[in-house]
């Protein structure tokens, strides 16, 4: 099964972060690990950019933006975003994983 | 909802998360059985991404910290709660680590994309401290049933 590119950007993200953020980029260095440069998950993540929807995109730049999370997974109808309960229709029909949180406007990952 | 803690404790490790011998040789082969028992587990909601994931942080950070010791980790939205998975293997796989050593001890450390980075190195930083010295990756070797391999770990290292 091919996999989402974006979540394949959400993860290329969350790894972007642990590696920008100097205190974790340090503590991973103490623990032996050799951190990749920023600029190869920069260009890497250019190539991802290039491959998402674009009616996806608008909605993941914006939360991941405002939240420094694009995307969240649903558990038990709760958004693990912002913990909101959503709404039976908020579902997504047919074979989409995805939808977009009403309350806080994350892109919603049903799975 | 799932604690986010960052100890070694039930909720992260339990027996069935441990393999005694692993099937495969491959380090990619070997990532696919520790996330496809992860998911059998519970842990894991999207096997394919998590892969993925995990290929592209080997191919970007190399996870083999030498001494036959390999600590492959991912913070993901495939991860529904934190896991630590551990894979034995008798014969070694080959994990391109520092020393060339083949690794005989996996620990997969899963966190949810919701983990803080924080919690996340916590996390394997604990998973870490037990194989540090020889002597406790001689007991992790050794060890004949998963459940010690899981009591080893949750004591929060052998002494």
């Amino acid at each position: 099964m091919s996999v989402n590119p974006l979540l394949e950007l959400q993860d290329v993200d969350l790894l972007r972060a642990e590696v920008a953020d100097p205190r974790a980029a340090a503590r991973l260095k103490k623990l032996g690990f050799a951190l990749p440069e920023l600029r190869a998950l920069d260009r890497l993540r250019a190539r991802l950019l290039a491959t998402v929807d674009r009616r996806w995109l608008h909605h993941y730049e914006r939360a991941q933006a405002r939240y420094g999370r694009g995307v969240a997974s649903v558990r038990a109808r709760v958004c693990q975003g912002c913990f909101i309960t959503l709404p039976t229709s908020a579902a997504p029909s047919g074979d989409e994983l995805l939808t977009t949180c009403e309350s806080c406007g994350r892109i919603l990952y049903w799975r | 909802m799932e604690p986010m803690t960052t100890m070694i404790g039930p909720s992260v490790l339990d027996p069935s998360l441990c393999i005694s011998d692993l099937k495969t040789k491959r380090k990619h082969s070997v990532l696919h059985e520790l996330v496809a028992h992860a998911e059998r587990a519970g842990g894991v909601r999207d096997v394919a991404l998590l892969c993925d994931t995990l290929l592209l942080r080997e191919r970007l950070l190399g996870t083999g910290i030498g001494k036959g010791v390999a600590v492959p980790h991912a913070r993901s939205v495939a991860v529904i709660a934190p896991r630590l998975v551990v894979g034995r293997s008798q014969r070694g796989v080959e994990w391109e680590s520092p020393d060339g050593v083949a690794v005989q001890v996996v620990l997969l450390v899963l966190s949810p994309a919701e983990a803080s980075e924080d919690a996340h190195i916590a996390r394997i930083a604990r998973a870490m401290t037990l194989t540090r010295l020889h002597r406790n990756r001689s007991k992790l070797m050794l060890a004949e049933h998963a459940n010690e391999v899981a009591e080893l770990l949750a004591a929060g290292g052998p002494s």
